[in-house]
């Protein structure tokens, strides 16, 4: 039999995710009782750092965007107070989309990117302007309009030529797991104007430092956070939330409860498969989560003349059929894939590579680990960095399993669910409308969009509840 | 009927929005009023075609701006799709 504690909370948030962290110091910060309850022993989620020996690995996230001066990212950081408490620099160029023809970088200044695609496409001249102005300031109605188109479709309205439909695309592989013929325009689109138009926010110490940040601001603000705390239901009564169980049975009693874990995990497994309706087990069941990713990540001894620069993301493509790529990606075919994003550190110490990877059997994984590890390397050798070998002290690799196993999202999906044009705004994960005061935040809720989309999200999730909230302290007050 | 509309449009904008149906007048503008960005946006043209089995054509996507705008806008595709 549970015993509830004495002193309930306003607010539970399940998963100390960016999102979940987010929500809770602005929850905090308006004087609610909340609690974080994170099931790893470090905040972050997918973003966060750890160590081997003397090197330190970013662990998924390696850079965040939204950090113009109007950028949602900093519109929360400062609002919370943790702006300039993080060392954060910016790379110049943030990315750089490597093939074997072509070469263009995204620049802070967004002239010089201009530019830069003018040099090599000028036939394209004025689309390229046109199409980033698009991104930079939407009609508020242009994405109403295109909501079942694909990102390809939006390409094809700008652009003739399809190389340079390739470039703009072929970086979304690695941010949003998905071809351009299968990604939604919003979500591409997006993808475009906060990480490449505003990409390569990087904090000095690794990205560990972003939710070290706001956790320490959190418990400032009064909130209470446990680490290596994994709770296992979601309690319920006649429709509306009354706390949630940890570990083998204590209920904390709360108002409301946030969920920054997978939506499969809240409702099947905390809420329960029996206290959901049909609709949506359905959902759940046909709803197709994002592409996982392999992460290489290489210890480095020495300088190599070679070495990008540090700090830019390289997308490296050998060929431009992007849906040949995908089709590879989700095969587990690293070679097949024919590219990788690699990013090299601000201090040169180590270096970073991904591919989109499939969510397989723990044995395939064991069984392939070493192999893709292998391949990639090879790759980087042949194609960005020669000897690269030689410059290896330290390497190793996480698969779908191990962004699983850290993070507990549903087959290890870097992005939630995938932001195909079908999938876009799909309701009734944000609020479920059968139990009152459970919501969820964060990556599964519709849009998949890093750092600034799951920060988008926190900040939003926390404002509905504040907006009800304020209404009843209005009522009480007549 | 069209009070029918309106409720459900209410309940849409209020379910996407956050803000209490009570909030929510006819002329309350999403945009203006009620922080309503573009994925906001999204969702309300695709819970309003899903709730009312309806399809907003492109040029008629901007009237979906204020409670009374969209409420004349269902009631007319509504109309339509009955003839």
């Amino acid at each position: 039999m549970a015993t509830p504690s004495k002193d309930a909370y306003d607010a539970v948030i399940i998963g100390a995710g960016i999102s979940g962290l987010v929500c809770g110091c602005y929850l905090a910060k308006a004087g609610l009782k909340v609690l974080i309850a994170e099931q790893h022993h470090k905040p972050g989620g997918y973003c966060t750092s750890f160590r081997r020996g003397r090197f330190t690995f970013d662990a998924a996230a390696h850079c965040f965007g939204g950090y113009r001066k109007e950028g949602i990212t900093r519109k929360a950081f400062t609002d919370l107070g943790i702006d300039g408490k993080v060392n954060i620099t910016k790379s110049d160029p943030s990315d750089t989309v490597i093939t074997p023809d072509h070469t263009v970088s995204f620049w802070s200044d967004i002239q010089q990117t201009v530019e830069g695609f003018r040099a090599v496409f000028p036939e394209e001249r004025e689309s390229i302007k046109k199409f980033f102005q698009f991104l930079l300031n939407p009609d508020p109605h242009s994405f109403s309009r295109m909501r079942s188109w694909t990102f390809q479709n939006l390409l094809d309205q700008y652009f003739a030529n399809d190389r340079i439909k390739t470039l703009l695309a072929a970086p979304l592989l690695g941010l949003g797991g998905l071809p351009p013929s299968r990604m939604s325009a919003f979500i591409g689109s997006k993808l475009v104007s906060e990480f490449l138009l505003d990409g390569g926010y990087h904090p000095d110490s690794g990205m560990q430092a972003l939710p070290d940040a706001l956790s320490e601001r959190f418990k400032e603000l009064g909130g209470e956070l446990r680490l290596s705390c994994l709770v296992t239901k979601i309690r319920e009564k006649e429709g509306e939330v009354k706390g949630v169980m940890i570990g083998k049975g204590d209920l904390l009693p709360s108002r409301y409860v946030i969920s920054n874990c997978d939506a499969r995990q809240t409702f099947l497994t905390l809420l329960g498969k029996n206290k959901i309706q049909e609709e949506l087990r359905g959902k759940l069941a046909s709803m197709e989560p994002s592409t996982s990713m392999f992460i290489a990540y290489l210890g480095l001894d020495g300088q190599s003349r070679f070495f990008p620069r540090p700090g830019t993301n390289i997308w490296f493509l050998s060929h431009y059929d992007l849906d040949k790529a995908y089709g590879a990606a989700r095969e587990g075919d690293v070679d097949g894939f024919g590219g990788y994003m690699l990013r090299l550190s601000q201090d040169r110490s180590t270096l970073i590579a991904l591919v989109p990877a499939p969510y397989k059997t723990k044995r395939y994984w064991l069984a392939n680990k070493k192999k893709a590890l292998e391949c990639i390397i090879k790759k980087i050798e042949n194609n960005s960095i020669p000897q690269l070998t030689n410059c290896i002290k330290y390497k190793t690799a996480a698969t779908p399993q191990t962004l699983r196993r850290y993070t507990l999202n549903y087959h290890g999906a870097s992005f939630g669910w995938a932001g195909t044009p079908s999938q876009l705004a799909v309701s009734g994960f944000k609020k479920p409308s059968f139990v009152k005061n459970l919501y969820l935040t964060g990556h599964w809720t519709t849009q998949g969009l890093g750092i600034s989309g799951v920060t988008y999200v926190g900040y939003d999730t926390a404002q509905i509840i504040l907006r009800k909230e304020k209404g009843k302290i209005i009522y009480s007050h007549g | 009927m069209i009070e029918n509309i309106e409720k459900d449009i209410i309940a849409i904008i209020s379910d996407v929005s956050g803000y209490e149906p009570a909030e929510i007048k006819p002329e309350t503008n999403f945009f203006q009023d009620l922080e309503v960005d573009s994925i906001k946006a999204i969702e309300i043209t695709v819970a309003i075609e899903k709730k009312f089995k309806i399809s907003v054509r492109d040029e008629d996507v901007p009237k979906i701006a204020t409670v009374k705008q969209a409420v004349d806008l269902v009631s007319k595709l509504l109309e339509q799709k009955k003839n």
